[in-house]
């Protein structure tokens, strides 16, 4: 603790050069993490947002990494600044932002932290992004290429989002939303036992969870008829709309979806169906085989959950 | 609270930390994803023949910029002025990306283009320790580039004194208060430099419509040149408000009382430029000959005025705040592991946020009295903040246990005398 103390001074004094941030800030990272945690936590006392408990504190965690990770990135380019200040000053244009951490008490439970977790990453992740529609709905990178209507290039573009997630994008979300091994598997007993009720809590927490993220969704690209989906499709543009919206959207990719049933071949109505685990290699196979952890769904079709409802 | 699982994932959290320059190196820039205030705005293609990507945003400034690879590593980004410009380079795997933001306080553009590494940069760069990667082993092991780092670090040593020069003092000389005074008469001078412009262009305005009513047969030329004025007021205006920022910034070092004087005088120039505005209102009012085009540049410019009386009233207000001296933190003792000297203007900044969030404007029924708009006021535990404008009133108030806004406004909405509730921060909304 006696380095940290010595830290600290430097964090508060002028730091000229690029290079002496990053040495200094590589030093300290206990230090600014916990202070942005501190601040994180503070927050959510005063907005009334606070339980004492573990998963309070491991949002405060989460939360505090990421505004580190931002403040080692655009810190450098402060440069000469007092990183404390300047890390002090960034939290704080954070948190006066509208609405600047996704909380909801619904989703403190594990599945619900599950599904935040996967969704927070998806806003800045690619990878993430193009996995929901397999943990979301079971489909796998043939189904999605199919369901978006890609070309040869994006095609690979999305096998190549699969494979870095199986790989390590999905262990890595999982570390960083603070999801333990146990209780990722006592996720997958209950899929394996309770598949519809927990599908059906997945179906109630999307909204929720949907309406927070699509915030980080510009503007333009807002839910769209059916009609117009359609003629997206036919005219082929909007290849990032597509991606983006139908990942972030559950009834428009309902819709989408079983319009476009006859080209996606799945044979499976489109609905609700929880995956913990990424697609394993081969994932095709997986998706009919039903092999895979989260998925035993003696009566899927019996299963079917009401696109409107909420 | 400190359990084993908590302890396990503050490791993890601070080893991907730690991590993070060698994975933002790790992926070969290609797509890369641009998001601006935590928005995903568009992809720029490294693989592109022209790497480069725009973007302008309305409403609201380009106040947060991040770029991540396709898994989502943060690779670069910076945060800018709420107006104003930024221009950074930031390395990005073997290249670099040039960012430049152009803000002003209703929206932004963005510019970025990509550079793959010309040879030169990335080993400069690395030698002066510009790359995220800690450690370039071509600049390590090739004694080629001894003469270069030698060269850059004497472009770095001028670099740094130019920023020393320019950017230091701010800091260094906190204290000097002597020095900070004259720095901020200095800044105070140079706002009541455009506040006199402004004011000789709205005296040119009135001449100019003066001119207009005694000729009227002849509307064409007046009105082009009347066009070209209002045109000038406006980019005067702007200047302005730059201006103001830069002064409210310059101002986050200074003392109290410093802060006060030159509020106060932020707020006598206010009056003036407002005493002056109401008069060129009534004389344009007066002028009814003025055809079709003119009114509308007139209302333009009106609304111009409102919007910029009601930046340079609520400037003021954040001077005061950002200066006022700090109280003591009232919540959460002990919550942070040391407090150090650093904690309390913190703990004012975030208060400072809440207070903010909880201005408003609110619009009064006809014929409500001053009084009965003092006692809603005072019920609500509220401040007026200056003057009415336009039939609109800013209020801000400080709840100890801050209700979601919506709530609270709502509530504001059933008074009786209330007719309209508006949390539009900077300005009145327009009629
Ligand atoms: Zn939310
Ligand atoms: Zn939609």
């Amino acid at each position: 603790m006696r380095d940290g103390q010595i830290f600290s001074a430097r964090l508060n004094n002028v730091v000229t050069t690029e290079r002496e941030f990053d040495e200094l800030v590589a030093k300290s990272l206990p230090e600014l993490l916990d202070r942005a945690t501190g601040q994180t936590k503070r927050f959510l006392r005063e907005t009334n947002q606070w339980g004492d408990d573990i998963t309070h504190e491991k949002l405060a965690l989460r939360w505090g990494y990421e505004l580190v990770e931002r403040f080692v990135v655009f810190g450098r380019t402060e440069v000469p600044c007092r990183p404390f200040f300047l890390l002090d000053s960034l939290i704080a244009k954070s948190f006066s932002q509208p609405d600047p951490l996704c909380y909801h008490k619904e989703l403190l439970t594990p599945v619900g932290r599950f599904l935040d977790g996967l969704a927070s990453r998806a806003v800045v992740s690619r990878d993430a992004l193009i996995a929901l529609f397999y943990h979301f709905y079971g489909f796998s990178q043939a189904h999605v290429v199919k369901l978006l209507g890609f070309g040869q290039a994006e095609s690979q573009r999305v096998y190549k989002n699969f494979e870095r997630w199986r790989q390590t994008g999905w262990q890595r979300t999982m570390n960083e939303t603070g999801l333990s091994g146990s209780e990722i598997e006592v996720l997958e007993q209950e899929l394996r036992t309770k598949p519809d009720h927990l599908n059906h809590e997945v179906d109630r927490l999307m909204p929720v969870l949907q309406s927070h993220y699509r915030k980080s969704e510009p503007e333009h690209y807002p839910c769209l008829s059916e009609q117009k989906w359609g003629q997206l499709f036919h005219d082929d543009y909007g290849h990032d709309y597509r991606v983006w919206h139908l990942a972030f959207c559950r009834d428009c990719f309902l819709e989408v979806a079983d319009r476009r049933q006859a080209e996606v071949s799945s044979g499976l109505k489109p609905q609700v169906n929880l995956h913990i685990h990424p697609l394993k290699k081969g994932g095709v196979l997986a998706l009919f085989g039903g092999d895979r952890g989260g998925r035993h769904h003696g009566n899927t079709r019996a299963h079917r959950l009401s696109r409107t409802s909420a | 609270m400190e359990t084993p699982e908590l302890t396990d994932y503050r490791a993890h959290l601070l080893d991907a930390l730690d991590d993070q320059p060698r994975r933002a190196g790790e992926e070969r820039p290609e797509f890369l994803q641009v998001l601006v205030n935590h928005e995903r705005v568009g992809t720029l293609n490294c693989a592109h023949t022209d790497p480069s990507f725009t973007y302008s945003a309305r409403e609201r400034s380009i106040q947060h910029l991040e770029i991540r690879n396709e898994s989502g590593v943060l690779v670069g980004g910076c945060v800018a002025p709420e107006a104003g410009q930024k221009s950074v380079r930031v390395p990005i795997g073997k290249g670099s990306v040039a960012i430049e933001v152009q803000n002003h306080f209703d929206g932004g553009s963005l510019k970025l283009q990509y550079a793959a590494a010309p040879g030169w940069w990335s080993n400069l760069a690395s030698s002066i320790g510009f790359s995220s990667a800690t450690s370039s082993p071509t600049a390590a092991t090739t004694p080629v580039w001894t003469m270069t780092t030698a060269f850059a670090q004497i472009v770095l040593a001028v670099g740094v004194v130019a920023l020393l020069a320019e950017r230091v003092p701010n800091w260094l000389n906190a204290e000097d208060r002597a020095h900070q005074l004259e720095e901020e008469l200095a800044a105070r001078q140079s706002t009541q430099e455009q506040i006199d412009r402004v004011h000789q262009q709205l005296a040119q305005l009135v001449e100019a419509q003066a001119a207009a009513v005694a000729v009227s047969r002849s509307e064409q030329d007046r009105i082009a040149q009347l066009n070209a004025l209002v045109d000038t007021v406006a980019l005067a205006q702007q200047k302005l408000n730059t201006q103001v920022v830069s002064v409210q910034e310059d101002l986050k070092t200074v003392k109290t009382d410093v802060a006060q004087e030159v509020e106060t005088g932020l707020r006598v120039a206010v009056n003036t430029v407002e005493a002056d505005r109401e008069l060129v209102r009534q004389d344009l009012k007066s002028i009814k000959s003025v055809n079709e085009t003119l009114i509308k540049q007139v209302a333009l410019l009106e609304s111009r005025n409102r919007e910029l009386h009601a930046r340079l009233a609520l400037t003021s207000l954040e001077v005061t705040k950002a200066n006022a001296a700090p109280k003591p933190a009232v919540v959460a003792k002990g919550d942070l592991p040391k407090e150090t000297p650093m904690a309390t203007p913190v703990a004012d900044g975030i208060r400072e946020a809440d207070r903010q969030a909880f201005m408003f404007w609110v619009a009064f029924q006809d014929g409500t009295t001053e009084k009965s708009i003092e006692d809603l006021v005072q019920e609500l535990n509220g401040i007026k903040k200056g003057p009415m404008k336009s039939g609109w009133y800013s209020v801000e108030v400080n709840l100890p246990n801050p209700e979601p806004p919506d709530r609270f406004l709502e509530s504001v909405k059933r008074a009786k005398i209330v007719k309209s509730v508006v949390t539009s921060k900077a300005m009145p909304p327009a009629q």
